[in-house]
């Protein structure tokens, strides 16, 4: 359904969108992860036609971003990440806009918005001026809109961004609900929220494709990025000389305050070495004040992702 | 053509859900209006002959103070909003909605201008009108709101500001009004001259009010308009390869 081919889009100085490559499969729900300035938003706008790349193609439904522009308009509902309505407007009235502008046939109009707006239950709002609107209900005005059309497509940039966790797990539903009839693109910084709507993952990190896979594939690699945190009191140089020789144990990196000593463990492929170590201390006899896990904020993750080979890049 | 008419058709509400028609609008009718009073006023006193024209010309001076206010919010508060990524994602080319803006805010003058029409009804209860000569004279205000239109919908594309494409369609109305009175300070022989006199919104406005049509100055003007909704198209399409 869709179709990017080393997809390129440089600005000034910044290269936002690096060769990438991918395809999403119809009726898939694809989540989009990559900290903030990975260029999610940026291949997003191309793929609505927003912008154009600098190189490289993408083609949704069959058409071609550039040649056939307004086929792939026609197929395609998109939630940008600003979610810009028309305030002024009322709900029901906006998306009756919309329908227009769209080319809904005038017959079909009514009903359909009264469909969407049931399906984003906001029938009793329709009325409201969306100025007046909380941020939530918004954003559910902008889903109603990126459905309106009956899209092949859905491309939603940050669909839960702002929302308070009720209103997360609505729309959370809402795109679940949509993967029947639809193909869903949306874009995330949040982990958690991705696993558990999609049925694969692709990680974006400076404009390049760092990982893709199912949820799951995707949490292991990551968990593998974290790191047990050890503090101890002893003689930290022979401290640090016998944990390196616990199996599993990749990098330990050591700091000190007189005899107080922080280690941070690195493994070598995703094994929790928390038992081991905690071994290694009862048999040292070393007074231990903390042993944790530490897992990696996802930026950091996502920078050792990248450093590694993509995998499954162009499945 | 349906999307089209969806797009000119909200332009135009928001003049409407806004203060801004009825403000202009109000405005418009009370200083024109007094300006008709006075005029008549001073005519009858000195028994000349009633003239419609000097409530034209004045008319036509209160459109280029307030065309800032018609052009100016139109793209930059879209660019500004981020509703112009809502709008150029529909399937709507880019000319279209330049047009539609275009076309809403010439419609937005049409209201602005049919009130006036009583003024002219007015004066033909008192003495003969020249009807073809108030088409005429319409017809330059039409064609002078279009240029000045186009050239506000041109800079407010550039601007992600209301006020900066306000303040700069007014610098630049101001100066195309007044532009045949800078060249009493040049040269008698300055090659500006005649571009000065040429540009003049007030000498090109002169002939229709006369009665009279000049070929080259319609086409002069129906020409830049498509000029500037050209280039306006233009700065919309250059976010693609910008």
């Amino acid at each position: 359904m869709i179709e990017v081919s080393n997809l390129t889009k440089t600005y000034p100085g910044v290269t936002a969108v690096d060769n990438l490559s991918f395809t999403v499969g119809k009726g898939q729900i694809v989540g989009f992860l990559g900290p903030n300035g990975a260029g999610k938003s940026t291949t997003m706008r191309i793929l609505t036609c927003f912008i154009a790349p600098t190189s490289g193609s993408a083609k949704l439904a069959g058409f071609d971003v550039l040649e056939k522009s307004m086929e792939v308009r026609r197929r395609v509902g998109y939630l940008p990440e600003s979610n810009a309505l028309y305030t002024e407007m009322r709900v029901e009235e906006y998306l009756l806009f919309r329908a227009r502008l769209r080319d809904l046939p005038p017959k079909d109009r009514p009903a359909r918005v009264g469909e969407v707006l049931e399906k984003v239950r906001l029938t009793d709002r329709r009325r409201s001026i969306i100025a007046h609107l909380s941020k939530g209900l918004r954003q559910r005005v902008g889903l109603a809109d990126a459905i309106l059309h009956r899209p092949e497509i859905v491309i939603l940039d940050e669909p839960t961004i702002g929302l308070d966790p009720t209103q997360v797990r609505e729309v959370r539903d809402l795109i679940r609900g949509l993967g029947d009839a639809h193909t869903v693109l949306f874009s995330s910084h949040i982990l958690s929220e991705v696993e558990k709507i999609c049925s694969r993952v692709l990680i974006l990190s400076k404009g390049k494709l760092a990982a893709s896979g199912t949820p799951d594939e995707i949490a292991n690699q990551i968990m593998k990025t974290g790191r047990v945190r050890l503090e101890i009191r002893g003689e930290g140089r022979t401290i640090k000389e016998s944990l390196e020789k616990v199996p599993g144990v990749a990098r330990i990196l050591w700091s000190n305050k007189g005899d107080q000593n922080t280690y941070l463990v690195e493994p070598t492929d995703g094994v929790d070495l928390r038992p081991s170590l905690m071994k290694a201390c009862t048999s040292g006899g070393w007074d231990v004040f903390e042993l944790g896990y530490e897992r990696l904020s996802l930026e950091e993750a996502f920078e050792i992702l990248t450093a590694a080979t993509p995998k499954g890049a162009a499945s | 053509m349906r999307n089209f008419l969806a797009l000119t058709r909200r332009e135009l509400g928001v003049y409407f859900v806004s203060p801004m028609a009825y403000i202009i609008l109000t405005a418009l009718l009370l200083l024109v209006g007094r300006t008709f009073v006075g005029s008549m006023a001073m005519r009858s006193a000195s028994q000349m002959p009633i003239d419609y024209r000097e409530t034209l010309q004045f008319l036509v001076i209160l459109i280029v103070m307030t065309s800032p206010l018609v052009t100016m919010r139109l793209i930059a508060e879209e660019k500004n909003k981020g509703t112009l990524e809502i709008i150029l994602t529909a399937p709507i080319s880019d000319a279209a909605f330049v047009l539609a803006k275009f076309v809403a805010a010439m419609t937005l003058l049409v209201y602005l201008l049919a009130p006036t029409v009583g003024y002219i009804v007015i004066v033909s209860r008192y003495g003969p009108v020249d009807v073809g000569a108030v088409v005429c004279g319409y017809l330059g205000i039409l064609l002078l709101g279009a240029v000045l239109y186009s050239i506000g919908l041109f800079i407010s594309s550039l601007c992600s500001s209301q006020i900066t494409a306000g303040v700069l369609t007014f610098s630049i109305a101001i100066l195309l009004v007044m532009a045949s009175m800078q060249m009493a300070t040049l040269d008698e022989n300055s090659a500006l001259r005649p571009i000065l006199a040429y540009v003049d919104l007030t000498v090109n406005f002169a002939d229709f009010l006369k009665g009279v049509v000049d070929r080259t100055r319609f086409v002069y003007l129906v020409s830049v308009v498509g000029f500037f909704l050209f280039l306006t198209t233009r700065v919309l399409e250059s976010r693609r390869w910008r």
